[in-house]
């Protein structure tokens, strides 16, 4: 008997602001490295490439704004808050599964359910990432892109360098952060499990 | 007989005497004189447009102009006034020939003759030197920062708002880039970084910062660059501010890209400037290798210091960045090793599940039997 059943887990909403996003973040991190990298790289002008960053940027703090809207006008932010409770002993259970379970064909200590479809280190993360990462990268961002008009924060914050500095690193992060998050997205059942949820709204529960 | 020939000597000497000073005590116009009249604030004449034009001149500002501060009088510019006859209601020709400032500067001069504002003179407008540099109280100009450089001189006219559109970030550009650093190509650029006091929250003058570092101009360079090579290095850099916060003096260096005052400066042409982003915004731009400390002087000169290239990418130069070609590279290589240790995790995962499917297969398979 197959014991196979969908679960509607990500709403349409959520998957519009997650593609527009992840489209976004890449053409963010392109032409990131195209603007920093100008000797190197070839792949646009310098002039072409901050234009499309800039433009790129205010579409994912939009997309930013659809995902806030969404989650808060349904209260569906709770997904992303830990409970204080288990979070230490969840988190532990997860690196266990991640770091050996995974390996040996464990199941995964973590049920998803269109309410708590987080395990517990994706909680941190995301928690992490979109309450304090993504808004200070698109602070800085908006900073960065007209700065004699936000000249009074920048200067606030220690100067042009320092709020510079800020973006770069969490560009680096951001960078980082699409591989590892497409990889973390292939330990599904099957490889591409999640990939396709996250295009259908269904997920596959065993 | 002897005493004939003392008289007849002593007449020679007299004769040539007077012939050698003739020229100049009949000639010679003191400035006095000329403020006699000119330093009245009410003077001034209509001119035929019915317009009127004041002739005043205020001598506590001329006295300190570069030109009178190097014993230039006014008839050396005036020149074609010979003599003053108080006779007449106007001691000299109403009417004034234009000043010939060329015959000084020669080099400027032939700089501008073809430059888009001497070319003007074809559609009838004239630009003399006077229109940007003014009348009588020119200044020195070393020790003056982008935004009065500019205001004094090109946004007396132009407004570039209007044609900087394709720019990106014009009006940081105009902030920190000196018109003349792409419109006149030619002229060598240099970073010019100033001492701001965040605490007394201004610029610092070349003897406040002096003081700060207990030393004079001359004992600048052997109390900072060390190792005597005529160049301040970055750790050279980073020690001065040290000794500075010791004396409480807290501040930041603010960079501005500036021309040098060379006259080929007055060399500006229509379609010469650079428009290319990536001339700049790369390490290797030639706009970031002359880096100068500078320590103004009261009367608007400055002494400049060199200073490695890589001092830019300090925070201590934290108001100063441009877009990859100031970057600090150390931020570069952080950005590196967050990548490799990403990719090394994800390589290093992929690899554990793949050697490991035999595991997981037998386990499936004996979970089914």
């Amino acid at each position: 008997m197959d014991e196979r059943k969908m679960i509607y887990i990500h709403p349409a909403p959520v998957r519009v602001w997650h593609w527009i996003n992840a489209v976004g973040i890449v053409l963010l991190v392109i032409t990131g490295l195209q603007i920093r990298f100008a000797e190197m790289m070839n792949l646009f002008s310098l002039e072409e490439a901050i234009n499309l960053h800039n433009y790129i940027g205010f579409v994912v703090i939009g997309a930013y704004g659809l995902w806030a809207s969404y989650y808060f006008g349904t209260g569906k932010i709770k997904l992303y808050f830990p409970n204080p409770k288990t979070f230490i002993c969840d988190c532990k259970t997860q690196i266990q599964y991640y770091g050996m379970g995974i390996f040996k064909g464990d199941p995964n200590p973590h049920e998803m359910t269109p309410d708590n479809k987080f395990n517990a280190l994706q909680k941190k993360a995301y928690l992490t990432i979109m309450f304090i990462l993504l808004p200070i990268q698109m602070i800085t961002g908006l900073f960065l892109w007209r700065i004699k008009k936000f000249e009074d924060y920048i200067d606030l914050l220690g100067g042009i360098k320092i709020v510079d500095t800020i973006h770069v690193i969490l560009f680096f992060f951001f960078f980082v952060f699409v591989f590892v998050h497409i990889y973390l997205s292939t330990l599904g059942h099957t490889p591409l499990a999640h990939m396709k949820a996250m295009f259908t709204g269904y997920e596959e529960h065993h | 007989m002897f005493q004939k020939y003392k008289q007849l000597a002593c007449c020679c000497i007299a004769f040539l005497l007077f012939i050698m000073l003739y020229p100049y005590t009949a000639l010679s116009v003191e400035n006095d004189e000329c403020m006699d009249c000119h330093g009245d604030d009410s003077l001034e004449r209509i001119e035929s447009e019915g317009m009127k034009e004041g002739l005043y001149l205020e001598y506590n500002k001329f006295k300190y102009s570069v030109h009178n501060v190097n014993g230039i009088t006014c008839v050396d510019c005036h020149s074609d006034i010979e003599e003053l006859n108080y006779d007449n209601e106007i001691p000299h020709e109403a009417s004034l020939a234009i000043v010939n400032c060329d015959g000084c500067h020669e080099e400027e001069g032939e700089a501008y003759l073809n430059s888009v504002h001497r070319k003007a003179k074809g559609k009838g407008i004239s630009i003399p030197c006077y229109a940007c540099h003014g009348y009588h109280y020119v200044s020195h100009l070393e020790a003056d920062s982008v935004f009065e450089r500019e205001n004094g001189f090109c946004l007396k006219c132009h407004n570039p708002n209007k044609f900087h559109d394709w720019l990106p970030q014009k009006e940081t550009h105009f902030a920190f880039v000196e018109c003349t650093v792409c419109h006149a190509p030619e002229v060598p650029r240099y970073i010019n970084l100033r001492f701001f006091d965040l605490s007394r929250n201004k610029f610092l003058s070349g003897e406040e910062l002096l003081k700060g570092l207990n030393t004079d101009y001359d004992g600048f360079m052997p109390l900072v660059d060390r190792d005597g090579n005529g160049i301040i290095s970055v750790n050279e850099f980073n020690d001065m501010i040290l000794i500075l916060r010791h004396k409480e003096v807290r501040g930041t260096f603010h960079g501005e890209l500036l021309v040098h005052l060379e006259p080929i400066v007055h060399h500006v042409n229509r379609g010469g400037a650079n428009r290319e982003c990536e001339q700049c915004h790369i390490p290797s731009s030639p706009f970031f290798q002359d880096v100068q400390i500078s320590l103004n002087k009261p009367d608007g000169t400055t002494a400049q210091f060199s200073v490695e290239r890589d001092v830019l990418e300090t925070y201590y130069v934290s108001h100063f960045y441009a877009l990859g070609g100031t970057r600090i590279r150390l931020l570069d290589k952080i950005g590196l090793a967050m990548l490799v240790a990403g990719a090394g995790v994800v390589v290093a995962h992929l690899t554990a599940r793949i050697v490991t499917i035999p595991v997981r297969r037998k386990r499936k398979l004996e979970e089914k039997v």
